[in-house]
């Protein structure tokens, strides 16, 4: 694809320029830009797009996302919210954040939630530390360097040293549907001191089901011995592109839960990036994804074990459904220090028609010589003898499978921290399921 | 209740079944024995309607109905039930789910309403009493992770809640100790009533001390060699299989 291609996607980027903000940040954007410039735009010879095209989101013709969506009213919410989640929720509209409309709670001490605009206007220097530090700025691939060169607003989450935050924070980002399509680039930051722990349910909504794209950066700092628990949904609307960047980094004795859910979006790209800092720290990175007619749904894991016993489990499972197609491409890198390293990838597909694809490719790239280390991938059916057991009691065929599915895909959901969002996406999968033909 | 008349299935090539005739009406208990490979679970699948074989002559009906053009949940809407040798499981999938799925199939197919949550607790509650079963195992996925015992109790607690007309119990005693063995009969015999027939698949004389049948067949070779009443099982106890195999042969 041509530089001129991504110059001409990327043409709403020379509008963001309104706004004060840090000198440091200006010049973080800057250099973005013009990592953006030397990057160029991969084509399907780069190892990380081989079997994703960005064709069809270079041709879009986006403009971006600014203005605030003040005119959206409580009852607007109503049908993307989850139901009986208690959460103190955050609010953000096409990228940008919304007080009037997000929940607000008496926080413990030592404890920041709110729009990253707001924070960086009244705390700027608390921010300087981790902003594209996470992430830093010369390493980051062409949608993380992209959301940085318009990097703007989003959430933050700060936890001080062994605050407890009981209380799960939700984080909506809802797309709400314009005259043209656009791009909204939130860029969140949640940083958990020492011993700090907390709950973040992440989602992605939208109204309606427009085009558009969201390109979101997520960095995440985990302090010594502190916990956080992560739950991702994604239901993007039917037509989305949804490109998702992640980088956490984990101190000693840190604990990370993470799940992602996948059902939205034509186009959607996950990058998930975890990086150890110190010893006996845990990372936990579940998925499920199910993608039908006109989906891609393209997952990328990089965990690196740079330092000696700590333990990583990515476990992604998919159900592919009609024309859906899937790409998991899980590494798991051991440094020659980080012995007793224990990591287990395991990534499994269920196909449910003959048209639906999965490439999956998970590597373990091992240079420590004392380390537990395993990776497994499947690709299935439904199997025949579950099926007919359920048959043998009366349960007809469709029905049959699709509680088959469902329950395949129990095993990641039942990680959700919530129950009503355990509860919120079986119900939405179970529909997806039976909307789906099955042969 | 059921007429089957010169039963042959093949499995692949090989054919399994060689003309099997069997009468079973409403109440009565059967006993099919036989030695290993006579066609015992072959019968058991081939009634059910498992896929994997082939029925190349004879028929099987039910209360009238042709049994083998029905699909597999056809037959357990008209009141068959096969309890498994081996109960699959099915990770992720919650038993009170799956067992409400069930019976709401069953009553749907027969034009009867579906029961709502409520009364199909209190029905789920009652069941468990008569079979003395405690509700753990509702909250588990189904046989997932569950002893050789539990699944076996499982399948008795399905038929329990089912009611079918007609179960077929295959090798339900394989695989369980003698404590779990009379567990498993006892919920058998709660069972029992006039209009209920079974059929109790076994390749031992041991489930017959609990369980007692009113009639004794031998399958061996693919047909029923002999058929009589309970003494024919301490018969086969006592002298094994091996005349069976001499006079399998000889017919």
């Amino acid at each position: 694809m041509s530089d001129a291609a991504f110059t001409a996607f990327a043409g709403w980027l020379s509008e963001s320029g309104e706004g004060s903000r840090p000198d440091w940040l200006e010049s973080q954007r800057l250099l973005a830009r013009e990592r953006l410039a030397d990057l160029g735009v991969p084509d399907r010879k780069t190892e990380a797009w081989r079997y994703t095209s960005l064709k069809g989101l270079m041709e879009q013709g986006f403009g971006r996302t600014g203005e605030t969506m003040a005119a959206l009213q409580p009852d607007d919410l109503e049908e993307v919210l989850v139901p009986g989640l208690d959460a103190q929720r955050i609010l953000l509209v096409n990228g940008r954040y919304l007080p009037e409309l997000s929940g607000q709670g008496d926080l413990p001490a030592g404890v920041r939630i709110g729009g990253l605009r707001e924070l960086l206007a009244s705390e700027p220097d608390r921010l300087r530390e981790h902003l594209n530090a996470v992430a830093e700025t010369d390493a980051q691939p062409l949608f993380a360097a992209l959301n940085t060169a318009g990097l703007d607003d989003g959430l933050v989450l700060w936890v001080g040293r062994g605050v407890v935050l009981e209380r799960p924070i939700e984080l909506v980002h809802l797309s709400v549907g314009l005259d043209e399509p656009r791009v909204a680039q939130p860029r969140h930051l949640v940083v958990l001191e020492d011993g700090a722990q907390a709950t973040l349910i992440e989602r992605y909504v939208s109204l309606g089901d427009s085009i558009y794209c969201t390109n979101t950066v997520l960095e995440l700092s985990l302090g010594r011995d502190a916990l956080l628990r992560h739950d991702r949904i994604q239901m993007e609307s039917a037509n989305a592109f949804h490109i998702s960047g992640l980088y956490l980094t984990q101190g000693a004795d840190s604990r990370y839960l993470g799940v992602n859910i996948g059902l939205g979006a034509s186009w959607s790209r996950t990058d998930l990036n975890c990086r150890f800092q110190g010893e006996h720290a845990e990372c936990d990175l579940q998925g499920l994804y199910v993608a039908g007619d006109g989906q891609l749904m393209d997952y990328h894991l990089d965990v690196q074990h740079t330092q000696p016993n700590c333990n990583s489990r990515e476990i992604f499972k998919g159900i592919l459904h009609g024309h859906g197609r899937a790409v998991f491409d899980g590494r798991v890198f051991v440094a020659r220090e980080a012995q007793k390293t224990d990591a287990a990838m395991s990534n499994r597909n269920l196909l449910l028609s003959e048209s639906a694809e999965v490439d999956t490719k998970p590597q373990l790239e091992i240079n420590a010589d004392d380390v537990k280390c395993s990776h497994g991938t499947t690709v299935g059916q439904i199997e025949p003898e579950m099926l007919f057991y359920l048959r043998s009691r009366g349960i007809g065929a469709s029905l049959a499978r699709r509680m088959l599915c469902l329950g395949f895909a129990e095993e990641i959901i039942q990680r959700l921290s919530a129950e009503a969002l355990r509860d919120h996406v079986s119900e939405r999968v179970g529909r997806r399921l039976e909307s789906a033909p099955m042969n | 209740m059921l007429s089957v008349k010169g039963l042959t299935a093949n499995v692949g090539d090989k054919e399994i079944l060689k003309g099997l005739d069997l009468e079973i009406a409403p109440g009565e208990v059967h006993a099919i024995m036989g030695p290993n490979g006579a066609g015992k679970s072959t019968l058991s699948h081939v009634l059910s309607g498992r896929e994997g074989y082939e029925v190349t002559g004879g028929s099987a009906t039910f209360e009238g109905r042709d049994l083998l053009e029905l699909e597999p949940e056809e037959r357990a809407q008209l009141g068959l039930f096969l309890a498994f040798q081996y109960p699959v499981e099915l990770p992720g999938v919650n038993n009170t789910y799956f067992l409400k799925a069930a019976l709401n199939s069953i009553r749907k197919a027969r034009g009867e309403e579906e029961l709502d949550a409520v009364s199909f607790l209190r029905l789920i509650k009652e069941k468990l009493k008569i079979l003395h079963l405690d509700d753990s195992l509702l909250k588990r996925a189904v046989n997932a992770g569950f002893s050789g015992g539990e699944k076996k109790r499982n399948e008795i607690f399905q038929m329990a809640l089912l009611e079918p007309k007609l179960a077929i119990l295959d090798e339900t005693d394989s695989g369980l100790d003698i404590d779990a063995l009379r567990v498993v009969a006892n919920g058998v015999n709660a069972l029992r009533s006039p209009e209920r027939s079974m059929i109790v698949v076994t390749h031992y004389q041991r489930l017959l001390d609990y369980i007692q049948p009113d009639y004794v067949h031998v399958l061996a070779k693919g047909r029923i060699i002999r058929s009589g009443g309970k003494e024919l099982a301490l018969e086969l106890e006592e002298k094994g299989y091996g005349w069976i195999d001499a006079e399998g042969q000889a017919a």
